[in-house]
């Protein structure tokens, strides 16, 4: 019952994570046009640390949850089936974030080349300098190199589930059922099954850790990389999207009859 | 890349860094210049994604009078209006990623001037490889100029072939126009043999024991055959001297040179259904079977390319070279993969690159004495008008929804501003 609980304190706290994000999105759009109006951009980085504080939160929540109930969280209740079906190893796929500036660089640079033509600079995503597209590029080649890896791992330990040990488990406590012999299952199950599956969930976490981490270190050294103002662009897209699709996801599953 | 340039002056690279983000008079100088040119930007012509927007028509090529002066080895090209609005196939999705070339790279040297972006884009996986050596060998009529080597290199099957086209191709050439035959044989014959000696090292390499030659390539094919036989690498070169520019093509990417507002093309794309290409490949035996776009026996997406041995004789790495006089007019050379052909127009390119190096030619904005953006604005030199070009084609790329690897170099070629 304890376990129900934990549960739902996690897609409780999802849900006014949700809030939170809510928040920040009108937060940094209004920042960003106050900055158009003459704020320094240095102005915008208590907003962006603040943001990324929650992100860090989220994460640390995650984690502390994960540990309670691992299976849980890669079969994440309060995420619609959309969402869900789009998940990398419990959360976004850290080198979507490479999609997401580039596609936003370039929606602003399309909307002001003329100016950029010209060498001036409007600040935004479309102004993405050499240097920081040199940077942009490095970081995505060594995270999908990560992501890679851990995709990997976790195939290989997704393997293990047909190891000796559950093979050989699953047909001895199928012939015990088979056999009338029930006693004697709830025994194994305790003695043997649990134990066996007890590793699989750990390594699991492991992967999940894994994962996460990528997700929150992509985050942070896309901090280091874009200046204040086109951070603020960028945790906007980030917000938008994830808030946009987690709604039409939920919609999707209220016309399909889909209580989650 | 960051080898590239052994043996360059690259005094100023330093210094034409482009601003770091972080720096606060940079963020003060992009605000100020905001507000000051703010207006909106007309829409660009063309939105379409995935298709290719610029055949090379003969009729462009004659109209623009394209000077081919090497008599005996003018080679024309032959462009068919079929080239144009064709979906572009994807080629094989493989694993790799040459981690080693950044993602751009600027240097000004007294004799050339270029920028150049390379990035992996919406791709997993880097298969492109750029190559710039400014001087990279001497040349010309009486042997003493300096001539300039660029390379763009787009692999496929893996990046291996790529990677060594950009190490190996340029010496390659070296030592054929340096070479004993050099003073009796053309250019074409020239770059013909290099892109020989080319495809034979790298159709060897895995198999052979090079002394000294480790393969350094950490793809993901390792060297392998068979499964090495299918990769490959589309080789376009520029070699520019004082008074010509000699292209060299072989497969999708390609050189096109902005005279006067005008694009040029100085290569013609080597795809399956080119017609003449078609009647190659059928009467050497092969078939160009329509799987996703036209491929050769279904499998390649190019007509020509270095590597790919198992699509012998049908796939050929024979060069097509052009001889390109230059001349007064003439503004830039753009040497890019087919992640911006894709989706960038011909015309669009030179006409980005082109007020790129010509805004940055301008003496900038008047701003307040003192401040410290006159001091950035300084080194606003016409290098980095290329660079700005390559980053700005790259980008506009990646916003067209080019799927493909981007590589772009740009090249100066105005006159008047050469040393």
């Amino acid at each position: 019952m304890s376990t129900h609980q934990e549960r739902e304190t996690f897609g409780n706290f999802f849900e006014s994570w949700i809030k939170e994000q809510n928040k920040d999105l009108e937060d940094l759009v209004s920042a960003s046009k106050e900055y158009d109006q003459e704020q320094t951009e240095e102005s915008l980085v208590p907003l962006i640390d603040q943001v990324f504080q929650h992100y860090e939160h989220y994460y640390a929540e995650k984690s502390r949850w994960a540990k309670q109930d691992v299976l849980k969280m890669l079969n994440p209740s309060w995420r619609s089936n959309l969402e869900d079906a789009f998940l990398w190893i419990g959360g976004w796929r850290p080198s979507m974030a490479f999609h997401l500036i580039y596609s936003k660089c370039g929606l602003q640079l399309e909307a002001r080349l003329e100016e950029l033509i010209r060498g001036l600079h409007t600040g935004d995503l479309g102004d993405l300098s050499a240097t920081q597209l040199r940077q942009v590029d490095e970081l995505q080649r060594d995270t999908i190199e990560k992501e890679k890896e851990i995709s990997e791992k976790h195939a290989n330990h997704q393997e293990t589930m047909a190891d000796t040990s559950m093979v050989q488990l699953s047909n001895v406590v199928t012939e015990m059922l088979r056999s009338g012999e029930e006693a004697r299952v709830a025994d194994v199950m305790e003695e043997q099954v649990e134990p066996t599956l007890e590793p699989k969930e750990e390594g699991l976490l492991e992967i999940l850790q894994m994962a996460d981490d990528l997700r929150l270190k992509t985050l942070r050294e896309i901090k280091k990389i874009l200046s204040p103002v086109q951070l603020v662009h960028f945790l906007i897209a980030a917000a938008e999207l994830h808030l946009r699709i987690h709604d039409w996801g939920k919609m999707k599953d209220a016309r399909n009859g889909i209580n989650r | 890349m960051a080898g590239m340039c052994c043996g360059v002056n690259m005094s100023e690279t330093e210094s034409s860094t482009p601003t770091e983000p972080s720096s606060e008079s940079a963020r003060r100088r992009r605000r100020m210049e905001m507000h000051q040119f703010r207006f909106v930007a007309p829409p660009l012509e063309n939105g379409n994604k995935r298709k290719i927007i610029d055949g090379i028509s003969p009729e462009r090529v004659t109209n623009n009078a394209l000077q081919i002066n090497d008599d005996n080895q003018s080679h024309e090209l032959v462009g068919d209006a079929e080239d144009v609005e064709k979906e572009v196939p994807r080629k094989k999705d493989i694993i790799d990623s040459s981690s080693s070339s950044k993602a751009e790279f600027e240097v000004v040297t007294e004799m050339s001037k270029y920028g150049i972006t390379s990035v992996c884009g919406r791709r997993r996986d880097m298969e492109d490889a750029v190559a710039v050596y400014p001087s990279f060998c001497k040349g010309g009529n009486d042997g003493s100029a300096d001539l300039h080597f660029y390379g763009v290199y787009d692999g496929h099957g893996c990046s291996h072939v790529a990677t060594k086209c950009k190490d190996r191709m340029h010496e390659i050439v070296k030592e054929e126009v340096e070479g004993c035959e050099s003073s009796t044989s053309t250019w074409e014959e020239k770059m013909m043999r290099s892109f020989s000696k080319m495809d034979v090292e790298v159709t060897n390499w895995p198999n052979q024991s090079e002394e000294g030659r480790v393969p350094s390539s950490t793809c993901r094919c390792e060297l392998q055959t068979p499964h090495c036989d299918a990769v490959g690498s589309t080789a376009v070169v520029a070699v520019v001297s004082a008074d010509k520019i000699v292209v060299s093509n072989c497969g999708d990417s390609r050189a096109v040179l902005c005279r006067k507002g005008v694009a040029i093309p100085l290569s013609s794309d080597h795809k399956p259904d080119r017609p003449d290409e078609l009647i190659r490949i059928e009467e050497a035996g092969g078939r160009v079977i329509y799987w996703d776009g036209a491929r050769v026996l279904g499998v390649l997406a190019m007509s020509r390319a270095i590597g790919d041995n198992y699509l012998k004789p049908y796939v050929i790495s024979e060069p097509e070279v052009t001889i390109t006089g230059r001349t007064d007019e003439d503004e830039c050379l753009i040497l890019a993969s087919d992640g911006l052909w894709d989706v960038v127009s011909n015309e669009t390119a030179c006409g980005v690159a082109r007020m790129c190096l010509q805004s940055r030619k301008l003496p900038s904005p008047p701003m307040s004495p003192g401040n410290d953006m006159v001091v950035a604005a300084g080194s606003d030199s016409s290098d980095k008008g290329c660079s700005d070009a390559s980053i700005l084609l790259t980008k506009l790329a990646l916003a067209r929804h080019s799927t493909d690897n981007v590589s772009v170099v740009v090249v100066d070629l105005r006159k008047n501003i050469k040393s």
